[in-house]
């Protein structure tokens, strides 16, 4: 028994160390073009596609479940997006609450017949709204069927050529948009998705749909989503997108191709993690074609959105991201180490296998070692030493570097005790956190083969105030 | 390597994390600093500006703004605003004045020396200050390039600010220079210099069909109705890019002096060519292709659809007919388009 478990240990040891430096790889790869372009002047830079006919219009793709509280400031902080042409979409996917209740009061939307083209099946459509102030703001009243079925409505529904999917609970910057969409045209099309940064906007001063202050909540549950935001992100995002192998474009926003993605059949319903399984099929619609167009990240466009405060949310919503995690690379399983898919295949599918996904697995059988050297001499007190810095390294010190390389590159927060609290909170991320964050991980891959997709049970409480 | 060393390697990484974590404290603590003082200034010379502006006599902006620490961030920073938020600000000879003589020296730095995003940044402020003196470097350094990046472009768009018809030549060395940029060296040209290159354009002085199709694009969106003939020959151009450019441009202007030339266009085999035709049809109210328009209610392509059912809607008795369509119209898609478009929906921001 003790031989199996030093044997184990030697693994996770191992494994811990190359995660770790596989991180710091990445954010090296990373970190010259964060770097180079820290400095440019981002309003000079975009203003000319404010006034552009090739600026290319947008839909904006808004699924809403359960969104009472907050999906009017969203749809308002989009109508103050600045964008020389756009239509606001949201799809109410069967509420329980009073979402199609407050649109249709808030924006005077009245029924409207509507020839949609049914690009994807979707669930029954049961109505669909136009607002009378605004008549680019629609509301697509349906049946319950989920994100990706939601999604996919409002894709059938909109009329431009790149759509933009945002949560019903989030805020996204002013120019958030364009600067999404700069690369989409400046690129001639060859980008046929974007995603930007999402940020946690507890703490921060949000008033009429628009982040004022940039503020850290009181919160450590919320303090340390806001490090890990920046450990995934700017660690590993940037150089997945700079190789483009990025797997991920997060849910709460990103911009899309439309034709491309109805080519590639749309969101899939049967799956909890819709955003990661539909970017991985893009790739592999890419490759097989063998398209030289690309998947990108850009570090600057900021959605702000409400991370859960509770214990409880929180644990679901990482259960069913794990869940989406493992969904997707087990439905593209052909693409893992298969040469055909290039990059993908070889390096990023691994990637994500390895570290995000079974990373989980390897951090639980640390945490038993180090448990079970210390109190039952399960291995040599001295491997459980090394084990419990090597965890620390893994769990509190990558976290803290990251916090320092936001300062270096974005520096997004802007007082020197905003940087100290992170700091410090990210230091004792292995101690309390992680430990939580992997057995919820844990309890995800589990839950996979258990469970059905559903919306995430977010208790909101609105971010704007 | 036992534990003792790894104690050792964890407490020098943490040791030289909070380095890195005081250092940039400072910084952070200094640049916030800067920040404000440069507010600050901003703020105490914004009167003095202005007046500056209206009377460029009152000399009082000047003493101020040389006492400033700040003063080129602080000056660049009111020019900016100013060419901004004023309409014809960047031609104001007072904008040109303040720059050419306190920025333009750090600018030519820059342009050899600075960063990209620095040098990004200076081509951007010498085209909304129009600092004519720095033509010559920009040109120089124009000359040295040899691809198309971000930089380049930008350079190029600079130049066309300025009035410098290089910027044109600059891009035909690209064969695969997009049209978009072609379109933004012509925004930036003035009035005449503008004529004389859309002329040479579409004489195809250059051979250059991208050129081409740009400067009919451009036509379009500018609304210079001075060319509608030449756009209306492109009509009859044997390529289809073009014909659908010129078709676009029609669009725009919203008028044609002989609307019958757009009559092969209803039963062209591609479809982006009816659709135009139909939205012609619509925008100009060519009451005599009304039967075309709802025959094409009922084409394959949903987009000819939903452009005949909007043509429609353009007509005086446009709800009439489309209340008839709706009811009548062979075709079950041709139906629900005119249902939709009965209730006269607009579909998006304009």
């Amino acid at each position: 028994m003790q031989e199996v478990a030093l044997i184990l240990s030697y693994i996770v040891i191992a494994y811990m160390l190359f995660s770790s430096l596989s991180y710091l790889g990445l954010f090296a790869l990373a970190y010259g073009k964060v770097k180079k372009e820290n400095k440019l002047d981002k309003r000079e830079s975009t203003e000319d596609f404010l006034r552009n006919q090739s600026t290319y219009p947008v839909s904006i793709l808004v699924p809403a479940y359960n969104e009472e509280v907050g999906v009017v400031s969203t749809v308002r902080s989009l109508l103050a997006l600045e964008y020389p042409e756009k239509e606001i979409i949201v799809i109410d996917d069967g509420s329980k609450d009073s979402t199609s209740l407050r649109m249709i009061e808030e924006f005077k939307m009245k029924k409207i017949p509507f020839a949609v083209r049914t690009h994807i099946e979707t669930a029954e459509v049961e109505a669909i709204y136009q607002s009378s102030i605004f008549p680019y703001i629609r509301l697509i009243k349906k049946a319950n069927g989920g994100k990706a079925d939601a999604l996919n409505a409002g894709v059938n529904l909109s009329s431009f050529p790149y759509f933009c999917a945002i949560d019903g609970d989030s805020i996204l910057e002013n120019d958030g948009l364009l600067k999404c969409m700069k690369p989409i045209i400046e690129s001639d099309g060859q980008i046929i998705v974007t995603g930007g940064s999402v940020r946690i906007a507890n703490g921060s001063t949000i008033s009429r749909s628009k982040v004022e202050i940039v503020g850290l909540p009181k919160s450590p549950i919320v303090l340390m989503q806001i490090v890990e935001y920046f450990r995934a992100f700017l660690i590993g995002r940037l150089a997945l997108s700079h190789l483009n192998i990025l797997l991920i474009v997060s849910g709460a926003f990103g911009v899309f191709n439309k034709e491309r993605v109805i080519q590639a059949g749309g969101y899939n319903k049967n799956t909890v993690g819709e955003d990661m399984e539909l970017v991985v099929r893009l790739h592999r619609l890419l490759r097989e074609e063998k398209s030289k167009q690309r998947i990108e990240y850009i570090p600057d466009p900021v959605c702000w959105t409400e991370a859960p405060e509770s214990l409880e949310v929180l644990r679901s919503q990482r259960i069913r991201w794990q869940r989406g995690l493992l969904e997707t690379l087990w439905n593209h399983r052909k693409m893992m180490l298969n040469p055909k898919y290039g990059s993908i295949g070889l390096f990023s599918m691994p990637y994500f296998l390895f570290v995000e996904l079974l990373g989980a697995v390897f951090e639980f059988i640390g945490y038993f070692i180090i448990f079970g050297g210390f109190f039952f001499s399960l291995v040599d007190p001295q491997v459980a030493g090394v084990m419990f810095l090597v965890t620390v390294f893994y769990g509190s010190l990558i976290s803290a570097l990251a916090v320092l390389l936001e300062e270096l590159t974005l520096h997004k927060y802007p007082k020197v005790s905003h940087l100290m609290r992170l700091y410090f909170w990210a230091l004792t991320e292995a101690f309390w956190y992680r430990p939580l964050m992997v057995l919820w991980r844990v309890r995800g891959i589990i839950a996979t083969f258990q469970k059905k997709a559903h919306w995430g049970d977010m208790k909101r409480k609105g971010i704007s105030t | 390597m036992n534990l003792s060393h790894f104690w050792i390697l964890i407490a020098s990484l943490f040791l030289g994390q909070l380095l890195l974590l005081l250092i940039l404290a400072w910084r952070k603590q200094r640049s916030n600093k800067r920040e404000a003082a440069i507010n600050g200034q901003y703020d105490a010379l914004t009167d003095s500006f202005s007046s500056y502006m209206m009377d460029p006599s009152d000399e009082r902006f000047i003493e101020e703004l040389k006492a400033s620490p700040y003063h080129l961030v602080v000056l660049e920073r009111l020019l900016n605003h100013y060419v901004s938020v004023t309409k014809g600000g960047a031609d104001s000879p007072a904008v040109s004045r303040l720059s050419e003589e306190f920025l333009s020296k750090r600018y030519m730095k820059l342009l050899k020396r600075g960063n990209w995003a620095m040098r990004m940044n200076t081509l951007y402020f010498i085209e909304d200050f129009r600092m004519e003196s720095l033509v010559p470097q920009l040109k120089e350094k124009l000359a040295k390039s040899s691809r198309l990046d971000q930089e380049t472009q930008q350079l190029i768009r600079t130049l066309a600010s300025l009035n410098e018809t290089v910027a044109i030549e600059a891009l035909a060395k690209y064969p695969d220079a997009p049209a978009r940029l072609y379109i933004d060296v012509f925004k930036r040209l003035d009035e005449l210099t503008k004529l004389d290159e859309l002329n040479a354009a579409l004489n195809e002085e250059n051979n250059n069909q991208t050129l081409k199709h740009s400067a009919v694009s451009y036509i379009g969106m500018a609304g210079m109705t001075l060319f509608l003939p030449r756009v209306e020959e492109e009509l009859q151009n044997p390529e289809m890019e073009m014909r659908i450019q010129a078709l676009k441009a029609i669009l725009h202007l919203q008028y044609m002096n002989s609307p019958s030339a757009l009559a092969p266009f209803f039963e062209s085999t591609a479809w982006p060519e009816r659709m135009f035709a139909a939205q012609i049809a619509g925008k100009l109210q060519l009451s005599r292709y009304k039967e075309m328009l709802s025959e094409l209610l009922g084409d394959p392509v949903w987009w000819v659809r939903y452009s005949s059912a909007e043509a429609l809607t353009q007509f005086s008795e446009g709800d009439i007919v489309l209340t008839h369509l709706a009811e009548s119209h062979p075709d079950r898609y041709a139906r629900d388009m005119a249902n939709q478009w009965k209730t006269s929906l607009l579909g998006s921001e304009q």
